[in-house]
């Protein structure tokens, strides 16, 4: 298959990430839209390294690994920050009772 | 390298001294004490003695620059130390987590200083964005820390987001992820790259705070406990900054005509927002918050020229303005709240602090014979030399004029208005170690090879 | 003679751009839809209706429910499925070194022993922390 098909559909993904972000108003909601983002983006890194091998492989035979390996930093930074974010969401229901981002706005004077 | 190692072990034993250790002083001596041993490490590194050998495989490259860097972000980290350790007490019972966050954020602050390769850039942004994710929201039971904490980790995710999207691009272009210019050369006619370097520089200025992305920025800097605020604020955007000039310097020179105007307009923009909106603040948390932002729109004219100015100008920029800032927040922590009626009078109860704070405001505003006047001179100069942007040079000056205006305004309230009787207990260690600082800032004001030396 | 659902490999290979090397997969979608499809709706047309409120219960293991789900629940279960989360991906390092064990030799190992050993950290961490901890 092409790789324009691998990047529409990323960027497909990606897009709905960010009108997602935008447009909900449940932070768990919004923490999925970006998780949503951050796995277009681990999509469209291995089709790039599988692409890149392809065109390299006669050159250098691991050519391609290092976007693969990439992918393998984002999914654990992303469940770090899964962990943390979760957390900070739990400290806020327990505060607020209520994980709705309209009802941020003790800081806007 | 050296610094690297040495501030992850130290993290990992900040965590367990809470477990060890009883009293908090002995943690904040730990905390102390290590952090001078990690800039006698850095700087032994600098100078040639290695303690560890270890094969990078040319991720990272440790150059004088990124040395220095290095030593300057530990030296102000340490200052911080010395002005608001004690402070970190109030804000919870996690005092030797604050401190071990605060290793970790140096970690990667050691990787975004140093990084030839987008990978290190990734891992270095999110070690420092994820520790001041939990430092933001450290004031548990106060709903503005936790409101600003969940802000700025949606914002920083979200940002990071695109910035992955922007290295996918790259990576997709070029089929590599060192940053150099040869790699950009060979791929200069790809339209995806163009868009991935936009992406970067869009999360890259979401990062720096810079308009129209710095709408977290105040939120979060008010919302935040007031001591991880002047951490936030000065050291972590400081290497932001870094990361940023670093990218773009390296990789992204090939393509300078197709990215740098629209650089230019961020610049402005950020001058404008940041200064016209802290002209309208009452509290001066918020206001130093946006003169954070305004402040960065000059750190950012770094990126439309790579001269010897520019080079020497933002790292006279960062001290200067880590410094002054950092004085400022370590007198805010103290008084009950951040309005400005907090400062009436505060000149006749505290004349010591109020003459350095008057240095510090004075060099954030760039009056002459404060360092904050030179960097803003260098950066000015920087671009000047790079023969474009004759518009941006006026208009930042204008801009500079209009910044006086808020700084003067708590000079003013400090000297000139009647207090009601509230006042602060400092120690006396508190007064030297502040005058001491106002002294730095004004003999790099006038001697700023002092500093500068050191970067050949 | 039609293979409906088996690929000829000789010729996917070179085939793989073409469309129609994807139609056992289509046939076998087609088949599964259709085959829960016709399972739903013959046991909806031919069995009895007889509502009783035990069948109208929520099912959890035959284990009686109480209670409503919206309940809330002690912070221990978040904190034990915050932990979870960040000690299970870590994991996925192990993968790659798996693939090239033999090829990175003794100083792949110590990377490794030193990558588990900061996770043990982490782990004696919470431990001493009692994050883990279920009675009070």
């Amino acid at each position: 298959m092409p790789i324009y098909y691998y990047i529409v559909l990323a960027i497909v993904l990606f897009c709905i990430g960010i009108v997602g972000v935008l447009v909900r108003r449940n932070a768990i909601i919004v923490f999925m839209c970006i998780e949503l983002m951050l796995n277009a983006v681990n999509l469209l890194m291995v089709a790039f390294s599988k692409m890149h091998h392809l065109k390299n492989a006669a050159i250098n035979a691991s050519a391609g690994s290092d976007g693969q390996l990439f992918v393998f930093f984002i999914m654990v930074v992303a469940a770090a920050e899964v962990s943390v974010g979760l957390a900070i969401i739990v400290m806020l229901f327990r505060n607020t009772h209520s994980v709705d981002i309209n009802f941020l706005n003790r800081l806007k004077h | 390298m050296n610094a690297l190692i040495v501030t992850a072990v130290l993290g990992v034993m900040m965590m367990f001294s809470s477990i060890v250790l009883k009293r908090n002083s002995a943690i904040r001596m730990l905390a102390i004490v290590g952090l001078l041993f990690t800039f006698i490490a850095n700087v032994l590194d600098s100078s040639g003695v290695h303690f560890f050998s270890i094969n990078i495989k040319g991720m990272m490259h440790f150059d004088q620059f990124a040395y220095f860097f290095i030593s300057i972000s530990i030296f102000c980290t340490f200052i911080f130390f010395l002005l608001s350790a004690k402070e970190m007490e109030r804000i919870g019972v996690n005092y030797s987590e604050y401190f071990a966050l605060i290793f970790f954020i140096l970690c990667g602050i050691i990787l975004v200083a140093s990084f030839t390769s987008l990978l290190i850039l990734f891992l270095g942004i999110e070690i420092i964005s994820i520790p001041l994710y939990i430092l933001t929201g450290s004031d548990k039971k106060n709903l503005k820390s936790n409101e600003a904490s969940l802000k700025y980790f949606l914002l920083g995710a979200f940002s990071t987001g695109i910035m992955l999207m922007g290295i996918a691009l790259f990576y997709g272009s070029t089929g590599s992820f060192s940053v150099e210019n040869s790699v950009v050369i060979a791929a200069t006619t790809s339209p995806m790259l163009l868009i991935g370097i936009l992406l970067l520089l869009f999360s890259m200025s979401f990062k720096v705070s810079a308009a129209p992305f710095h709408f977290w920025a105040p939120d979060v800097y008010d919302g935040a406990p007031t001591v991880f605020t002047s951490f936030m604020a000065t050291i972590v955007k400081a290497a932001a900054f870094i990361a940023f000039i670093r990218l773009f310097s390296l990789a992204f020179t090939p393509l300078q005509d197709r990215w740098q105007l629209i650089v230019a307009v961020i610049i402005a923009l950020t001058l404008f927002v940041g200064n016209i909106t802290a002209v309208f603040q009452q509290s001066v948390k918020r206001m130093l918050a946006y003169s954070s932002i305004a402040q960065s729109g000059f750190m950012l004219m770094a990126l439309l020229a790579f001269n010897t100015f520019s080079v020497e100008g933002i790292l006279l920029y960062i001290v200067a303005y880590s410094i002054s800032t950092m004085g400022i927040f370590s007198v805010l922590v103290k008084m009950k709240d951040s309005s400005l009626e907090e400062f009436n009078g505060f000149a006749k109860h505290q004349p010591v602090l109020a003459v350095a704070l008057t240095v510090f405001l004075l060099s954030l505003a760039g009056i002459p014979l404060t360092a904050g006047f030179l960097s803003k001179f260098y950066m000015l100069k920087a671009v000047m030399h790079s023969g474009n942007f004759l518009w941006l040079i006026i208009f930042a000056v204008l801009m500079a004029a209009v910044s006086v205006y808020y700084y003067f305004r708590i000079i003013q309230v400090m000297f000139f208005k009647e207090s009601d009787s509230n006042t602060i207990i400092v120690s006396t260690s508190f007064k030297w170690l502040l005058s001491a600082l106002a002294i730095i800032i004004i003999v790099l004001g006038v001697y700023p090879q002092l500093l500068l030396q050191f970067l050949v | 003679m039609i293979h409906l659902l088996q690929i000829d490999i000789s010729k996917a290979v070179n085939e793989v751009e073409n469309a129609g090397s994807y139609l056992p997969i289509a046939i076998q979608l087609l088949l599964v839809v259709g085959l829960i499809g016709l399972m739903l709706l013959a046991s909806h047309k031919l069995g009895p209706k007889r509502n009783t409120s035990d069948k109208l219960e929520g099912f959890a293991c035959g284990i009686e429910s109480h209670g409503d789900a919206r309940k809330p629940m002690a912070i221990k279960y978040f904190l034990v499925a915050v932990l979870f989360v960040l000690f299970d991906v870590e994991v996925i390092f192990f993968y790659p070194y798996a693939l090239s064990f033999k090829q990175l030799g003794w100083d792949g190992f110590w990377a490794v022993m030193m990558f588990v050993g900061f996770f043990l950290c982490g782990f004696i961490y919470i431990i001493k922390k009692g994050a883990l901890q279920w009675e009070d």
